[in-house]
């Protein structure tokens, strides 16, 4: 059986952290989304791979290649505009084979999420389970395990089952697509739900891991699910004095200076230079080639690679993207905070700073919670920052 | 990539081993070869492409075999160093992938212990350790010998007298082809699907045991492992570039990688005053050919402005020719492959004069590394494309490297200073992919190059050797002549040149140059040559002298380079799909020039 993974989309509630990659490329515990898909798939024996690419494929196809260096073989179908992920699929068509699983490139999943779909005797499945967030998906009404309706995003605040975006179709599932398409239904819950009897879709409830990420914040918390592993495991320098607990992982090349304290769950990506007199705690994951100068503490963050944060910095329940570079004296404490994303209001319990890529921000520089930097910002020294700054804002 | 294939079974194993590493071609080798047992071993192996391997071939009959392709990464391309290796008494063959960590110390041990090398590979030393563990059960020989060896690898041994090939994998791809009375093993699916699509894969830490009728299969504590075959579904033709039209375009696209690459791995050593570059030295010599010596070029500017210490750059093949003048430099060789016969022969001639010398190459253990003190690895990554690019960029994270730690020992930097072009380079990933997004709209701007016969390409301070490796990039793989100059120089001659059929490519980056290369390009403008200016974001004052405007991101002057390379990649690269030409692999060129 082949897979396809849907990975066209920019994922517009994830900005700043897709100014410059797809959704699917944002790392959690310092690999991509998306690589968690494909080993999920591969450890299934999943290995005939059709990725359906568009926003800023590049970052994808330069990452997985023709899918050798994961014992698989990953193929690429062009999706131009993304208008839909029924026309992703439609993407896909003549590549997919007779049977085929679809997965949403954009979902943390593990290899028994994927078994759960395969187990399900001949015939189409939906993967299903439950969510308090039901508005953002697609809900599932059941009688026994036969769908007998999918809504979209459906205003609902109850807990509901829904559907994982995970489906098991067969190659007759393209001529309704192109019927539908002809009539403007883009959404693949949308084609699905108005043919069900067509396709006589069984539901499957997930006994496996799904993790999807929603808002920039989700970040942090999938981030520190995703850290499953124990015990140490060092390829790096680490310098006397410095005290390692729990669970660190911490990248060849990497030197940790003196009297830095460490507590994992922590991921150390490589080539990094951290401390000395650095605290790190629980659930944080640095990228590579991270420099974080003495004296600062971070805290349930995530710093991706070639970011720099000065010394005496606070971060926590932050997130900083790729080749920011922060000041000295920084300070973005993780506190309640209420954030805007598109036009929907959150109450945040505990909510730092997000910062987009390659900003650049001053020494001095305090940000209240919840407060959203986008990509290539420049902050002046000593400024108080709030609320949501757009992309290349310069604060003076 | 190395690629590695096996057989055995009732087909002339050499015709199978061939056609199957024909299939992993595509992902480059410097060298290759075949084992096959008939009566006897045999081996067959060389430094080259296949054809000439197969062309050369003695008569090699036998049904069982192993066959590898090699890309050099410790030990340089040569005969010598090609697998299939054997053991002291020749009746044992072995292949792999992948790098022996502890191989000098396991070397040293089995050089007291009477054993005879043929290599300066670290593989080697895996089949005489399985030769002194063999009592007759070649997986039990592989098995030991595993036990004292760190590192990663995919082996497949072979042996006289066995019709079983034996295979073990950590951290690198094998997979097994099941056949009918018959059994193959490869690197990649894709070397066997002419033959079988039915496969199992192998897993880190297993070992497994192959022979015509059976294949066995042993997990890391010898307890046997069921695993059912899969079904390969897809075919050999597929997904070979990974998405992209071109190696070239692919290989553009990885160097965010390649810098981080680079990067990561020598970034450690900044503080260090140790080696060569913690001698006093009161000059630097830059020699290299070709792409490299222009990153050589850039090296300059960095290292004197870092470093504060002369510099002085020149071609490999002409250092030779130059008279010792007793300023005693330390001599940095850059060169991708490390096996470029002119820079090998400007290293012997350094320290033939008494002089300190650095090697910075992409290919571990290749013969420059043996003839410099020192090397320092780019870490790019194989690449294909004949046309140099993330190699070349991954040499300039080198350069600048170099130039940090230079000037952080000479302290003509302060330790706020280090730490800031540390953090201007760990940001240039980014940098970079923001002018790989434009790729699109700098293609708009190459319909113009594309129609004409000659080029100029233009540039000032750090900017001026950038322009000399773009013009180069578009003669290698467009075959339009470009001519890369000093802005200041246009009316030292080629104005004389300039006019309708000649565009000019002008990097017109925001610092203290800025505003005479308007003026350079106004002269260019009045003789209504076409230009395409690289200007940075932002910068709208430049569309008045220039009829495409390239826009890449501002970072600070010293690392322009960096964005501007890229743009000039693509612009080499855009052109030449343009007219249709052979990216990847460019008329009357090599991708590694071993003679001189």
């Amino acid at each position: 059986m082949k897979a396809v993974i849907l990975a066209a989309g920019e994922g517009v509630r994830l900005r700043p952290f897709t100014s410059s990659r797809p959704k699917v490329m944002i790392p959690v515990a310092n690999r991509p989304i998306l690589e968690y898909v494909v080993q999920a798939l591969v450890e299934n024996g999943i290995r005939d791979i059709v990725m359906v690419v568009g926003y800023r494929r590049e970052r994808i196809m330069s990452h997985f290649g023709d899918g050798s260096a994961y014992d698989a073989r990953i193929n690429y179908a062009m999706q131009e505009k993304q208008l839909g992920t029924a026309h992703a699929l439609l993407a896909a068509k003549g590549m997919a084979g007779k049977e085929f699983l679809v997965l949403a490139g954009d979902n943390v999943v593990d290899a028994r999420f994927v078994s759960d779909l395969i187990g399900v005797e001949d015939g189409s499945a939906i993967s299903v389970a439950q969510s308090e967030m039901a508005s953002k998906y697609g809900v599932v009404s059941l009688d026994g395990d036969k769908v007998t309706n999918i809504v979209e995003k459906p205003t609902s605040t109850q807990e509901r089952v829904v559907s994982t975006g995970a489906y098991r179709l067969n190659s007759s599932v393209f001529e309704l697509l192109e019927k539908e398409a002809s009539r403007g239904v883009m959404s693949l819950t949308h084609v699905l739900g108005s043919n069900l009897r067509k396709l006589d879709m069984r539901a499957v409830r997930t006994s496996g891991k799904w993790m999807d990420v929603v808002y920039p914040w989700d970040l942090l918390k999938v981030n520190a699910a995703a850290m499953t592993w124990a015990g140490l495991s060092i390829e790096g320098t680490v310098e006397d004095d410095v005290i390692l607990k729990g669970p660190v992982a911490i990248g060849a090349g990497s030197r940790i200076r003196s009297g830095s304290y460490v507590e994992g769950p922590v991921v150390i990506g490589q080539g990094c230079d951290i401390g000395p007199l650095v605290t790190i705690q629980p659930s944080t994951s640095i990228g590579d080639a991270v420099v974080v100068g003495p004296y600062t503490h971070i805290f349930e963050s995530v710093i991706m690679g070639g970011a720099s944060v000065g010394s005496h910095s606070h971060i926590s329940h932050s997130v900083m993207d790729e080749g920011t570079s922060v000041g000295p004296g920084f300070m973005a404490a993780g506190t309640t905070a209420n954030v805007r994303v598109e036009n929907e209001f959150f109450g945040l319990k505990r909510i730092g700073t997000l910062v987009g890529e390659s900003s650049v921000i001053g020494a001095g520089v305090t940000c209240v919670s919840g407060t959203i930097i986008g990509a290539e910002s420049k902050i002046a020294d000593h400024a108080t920052i709030r609320g949501t700054l757009e992309n290349r804002s310069i604060v003076i | 990539m190395c690629g590695i294939v096996g057989y055995t079974g009732p087909r002339d194993a050499s015709e199978v081993l061939l056609s199957s590493l024909r299939r992993l071609e595509y992902r480059g080798y410097d060298s290759a070869g075949i084992a096959v047992i008939g009566e006897h071993l045999a081996i067959h192996k060389d430094k080259g492409e296949l054809a000439v391997i197969e062309h050369s071939l003695p008569s090699m009959h036998g049904g069982i075999g192993i066959g590898h392709t090699r890309w050099a990464t410790c030990g340089r391309p040569s005969q010598e160093n090609a697998h299939p290796f054997t053991d002291c008494s020749g009746t044992i063959a072995l292949v792999h992938n992948g790098i022996i960590e502890n191989y000098a110390a396991l070397k040293k041990g089995l050089l007291d212990r009477g054993h005879i090398f043929s290599s300066e590979t670290d593989t080697e030393v895996i089949v005489h350790l399985v030769e002194e563990r063999n009592s007759g059960d070649l997986r039990e020989a592989l098995v030991s010998a595993l036990s004292d060896i760190k590192g990663t690898y995919a082996i497949v041994l072979a042996m006289e007298g066995s019709e079983k090939i034996v295979a073990a994998r950590k951290e690198n791809p094998l997979v097994i082809g099941v056949g009918v009375g018959e059994n193959f093993v490869a690197s990649d699916v894709t070397a066997l699907l002419e033959y079988t699509s039915k496969v199992l894969y192998l897993m880190d830490g297993e070992v497994a045991e192959i022979s015509p009728s059976k294949v066995t299969i042993f997990d890391a504590s010898g307890q046997t492992v069921r695993r059912v075959p899969e079904m390969v579904t897809w075919t050999a033709e597929d997904a070979k570039k990974g998405g992209f039209a071109h190696f070239m375009l692919k290989e553009i696209f990885e160097q965010p990688e390649a810098i981080r690459n680079t990067l990561i791995g020598n970034v450690d050593r900044l503080e260090q005053d140790e080696g060569v570059l913690g001698e006093d030295v009161p000059a630097i010599k830059l020699v290299a050919c070709g792409t490299s010596y222009h990153a050589g070029l850039v090296g300059k500017y960095v290292l004197e402005k870092l470093g504060k210490i002369p510099t002085t750059v020149e071609l490999a093949s002409e250092f030779r020719y130059s008279s010792d003048v007793r300023e005693d430099p330390l001599v940095i060789v850059i060169s991708q492959s490390g096996e470029t016969a002119d820079a090998l022969a400007a290293t012997r001639e350094a320290r033939r004069r008494g002089l300190h010398t650095l090697a910075i190459t992409n290919v571990v253990g290749s013969t420059m590394t043996r003839e410099a003190e020192e090397t320092m690895y780019t870490r790019a990554g194989p690449e294909i494309g004949v046309a140099a690019t993330k190699t070349y960029i991954s040499q300039l994270v080198a350069l600048y490297l170099t130039a940090m730690r230079i000037g952080h020992r000479r302290r003509t930097i302060d330790a706020d200073t280090l730490r800031n072009m540390r953090t201007e380079l760990t940001s240039l990933p980014q940098v970079v992919r923001r002018v790989l997004d434009n790729s699109e709209s700098v293609m708009e701007a190459c319909g113009m190059i594309a129609q004409s016969r000659d080029a100029f390409y233009l540039g000032r301070n750090i900017s001026y050797p950038v322009m000399l490796e773009g013009a180069l990039k578009l003669k290698e793989i467009s075959y339009i002549h470009a001519e890369g100059y000093a802005a200041g120089e246009l009316k030292h001659g080629p104005l004389a040149l300039i006019g309708p059929d000649t565009p000019v490519v002008a990097a017109c980056m925001r610092d203290h140059t800025y505003d005479k290369m308007i003026a350079n390009l106004s002269e260019v403008k009045a003789r209504d040559a076409p230009v395409i200016a690289i200007a940075n974001e932002g910068d709208e004052e430049i569309e008045q002298v220039a009829d495409k405007v390239i826009h890449i991101p501002e970072v600070q002057p010293l690392f322009s380079p960096f964005p501007l390379s890229v743009a000039t990649q693509l612009i080499a690269y855009h052109v030449a799909n343009l007219k249709g030409c052979s990216i990847d692999k460019p008329r009357n060129l090599a991708k590694s020039v071993t003679v001189e």
